[in-house]
């Protein structure tokens, strides 16, 4: 199964190019594992077999240790996802400003269940620990934006603006 | 009080070199390369700061230990892997100084004879390294990063997130491409760090105070704080304040003077019920302690912990059984899982939260809970489970009434019935 966002060919000549000059900055192969994923997800939208395999290859650790990095650190996405994926921040300052009810309008505009593409293909919508704007809660992130304070009505036009493809990061 | 690591907080482009010297930038970095490293740590310990992570161990000390003879390559990580909720420093920083923090890690690097340091930014503030890296690039242009010992390379780690990437043998794990697991001590990262070379870890605010101890010196810096503080701090608040947000205040400045003068108090009609002064590993402070300096020894005195400064406040229609089923979440989800009692022990305690808080739970869930503070906390591996465990226990003290309560009517008495 493909991602909506997956547009980027592995065998895209400057794509591999920008992952080997990555792997060659690198003080050790390996140590440049973080910023091949970060890149290979940009380019797919997630992390599926092939890309897990190129960074392998390209770091000289085994797939079942790049797996093992996949699954323990919480921004790499294994299964795809929409065009964009919104984060919404649980941690205690966004929940006792209304995170349940934003994540709640968030996921059945989504139309299924969290983590999962949205029927439109534009969105998924995710839980998240505390994105560092406990002054402006309940926040969350549109792909690496942080936005708040949000509410009912401010993400009702945020929705509106990612379906409509004329959300613009500021 | 002058704004010292805030003064470009508000500018329109924080990362402009020329804007940062006007101001009086990298001065200290050039004080700091006319001395010796000894001498630059023997200041830095008679300037007072302590780390600003959370700990407080005095940042002076850390590098004297590490000893200036050390087995080279030696190397240097800021932590910007901020992630405890209610701490939003760093990330003030971020966006705000970064030359604060790159000037703190070039006077870092030649202190400690450094010429690979790393600054680690969590994932999440990915737009905030961007900043840092248009302010790093500024730098090397002005050939900046040339130290007397040669040229420093400094990197800019994204991280792919997990909150125990800020534990600082995790956070080496992590750069070198392996899982964020605590690493075992001894023997202590400035002996075996990062590749097993002698590695110093120091958080971004304790970076970004660096320029000003060398710009100024020592005793100008133990000037700015007061009743028994040193420095400035970066205090923050959230939670139903009317001004939350991040003031550079005195360190020592009352939790009374943050919270109803720079915050503002609370929002209409609310009443302050307790806070977590420093994030939300730290236990309650409560109204009768907010006279207390907000310095780390002072508030260690009144049995919480300075943490971050970062403020979380909890008003009188929050109940405090669901403010700790949100603070344990968080913690129960963060586990590295690494050790047992904390991948276990803290989704336990989060549901005996959430099964009090739905009205289901007995006399005998509190007492569990109890009983798990004192199981968790001296079997897990690291300072996570305890620091998740602080709220939690000195909650059930401070919040005993509301916990009965919830056993005894069925339902959580803030929300009342539930249909």
């Amino acid at each position: 199964m493909s991602s909506p966002t997956s547009i980027v060919d592995l065998n895209d000549a400057s794509l591999l190019a920008r992952l080997q000059d990555l792997v060659v900055a690198s003080p050790v192969p390996e140590a440049a594992i973080s910023e091949v994923l970060q890149v290979l997800q940009k380019a797919r939208g997630y992390i599926d077999e092939d890309a897990l395999r190129l960074a392998a290859s390209l770091t000289g650790l085994s797939p079942v240790k790049v797996e093992e990095l996949c699954t323990f650190y919480s921004l790499v996405l294994r299964e795809p996802v929409g065009t964009h994926v919104l984060r919404i921040c649980d941690s205690i300052a966004c929940h006792m400003a209304g995170a349940q009810d934003i994540l709640t309008q968030a996921r059945q505009h989504s139309g299924v269940d969290l983590g999962e593409v949205s029927r439109s293909g534009k969105l998924t919508v995710i839980p998240h620990v505390c994105i560092g704007l406990c002054d402006r809660a309940p926040a969350l992130m549109v792909d690496d934006q942080a936005l708040g304070p949000v509410d009912t009505q401010t993400l009702t036009r945020l929705l509106a603006q990612l379906e409509a493809d004329i959300w613009k990061p500021s | 009080m002058e704004a010292i690591l805030s003064r470009h907080f508000a500018d329109p482009d924080p990362a402009d070199l020329r804007a940062y010297r006007d101001a009086g930038g990298y001065v200290g970095l050039a004080r700091a390369v006319q001395m010796d490293p000894a001498d630059i740590i023997a200041e830095l310990e008679k300037s007072g700061l302590r780390g600003c992570g959370g700990a407080g161990f005095p940042t002076g000390l850390k590098w004297r230990l590490r000893g200036v003879d050390a087995p080279e390559p030696r190397y240097l990580v800021c932590n910007l892997d901020e992630t405890e909720p209610g701490s939003i420093k760093d990330r003030a920083l971020l966006f705000g100084a970064p030359h604060h923090i790159l000037e703190g890690m070039f006077i870092a690097a030649h202190a400690l004879g450094v010429r690979y340091a790393v600054v680690f930014v969590r994932g999440e503030y990915a737009a905030g390294a961007r900043v840092l890296e248009k302010a790093l690039h500024q730098a090397r242009e002005a050939g900046l990063m040339r130290l007397p010992d040669g040229d420093l390379r400094l990197d800019i780690h994204v991280s792919l997130g997990r909150y125990i990437c800020g534990e600082d043998s995790a956070i080496l794990n992590a750069i070198e491409g392996k899982r964020a697991n605590p690493r075992k001590k001894p023997p202590h990262i400035s002996q075996q760090g990062l590749w097993q070379q002698p590695t110093t870890v120091n958080n971004a605010e304790s970076i970004a105070h660096l320029p000003g101890i060398f710009a100024h010196g020592a005793d100008w810096f133990r000037s700015l704080g007061v009743n028994g503080g040193v420095g400035s701090k970066l205090y923050s608040v959230c939670g139903p304040a009317r001004r939350p947000g991040v003031f550079e205040l005195p360190m020592g400045t009352t939790a009374q003077e943050i919270l109803f003068e720079h915050a503002g108090g609370l929002q209409p009609g609310r009443t302050l019920r307790a806070v977590l002064p420093g994030g939300s590993s730290t236990p309650f402070l409560m109204p009768e302690h907010f006279d207390t300096p907000m310095h780390f020894d002072a508030v260690a005195k009144v049995g919480s912990r300075l943490g971050t400064g970062g403020f979380i406040l909890m008003d009188d229609r929050q109940c405090p059984v669901d403010f700790l089923v949100a603070t344990t979440r968080f913690f129960a989800r963060e586990s590295c899982g690494f050790c047992t009692p904390c991948r276990e022990g803290l989704p336990y305690v989060r549901w005996l939260l959430e099964r009090i808080e739905a009205g289901e739970g007995s006399a005998e869930d509190i007492a569990t809970l109890h009983q798990l503070g004192g199981q968790i906390a001296p079997n897990s591996f690291c300072a996570l489970a305890p620091g998740a465990l602080m709220p939690v226990l000195s909650g059930l003290h401070a919040f005993a009434d509301d916990f009965e309560a919830h056993v005894r009517l069925g339902h959580c008495p803030y929300r009342g019935p539930q249909s």
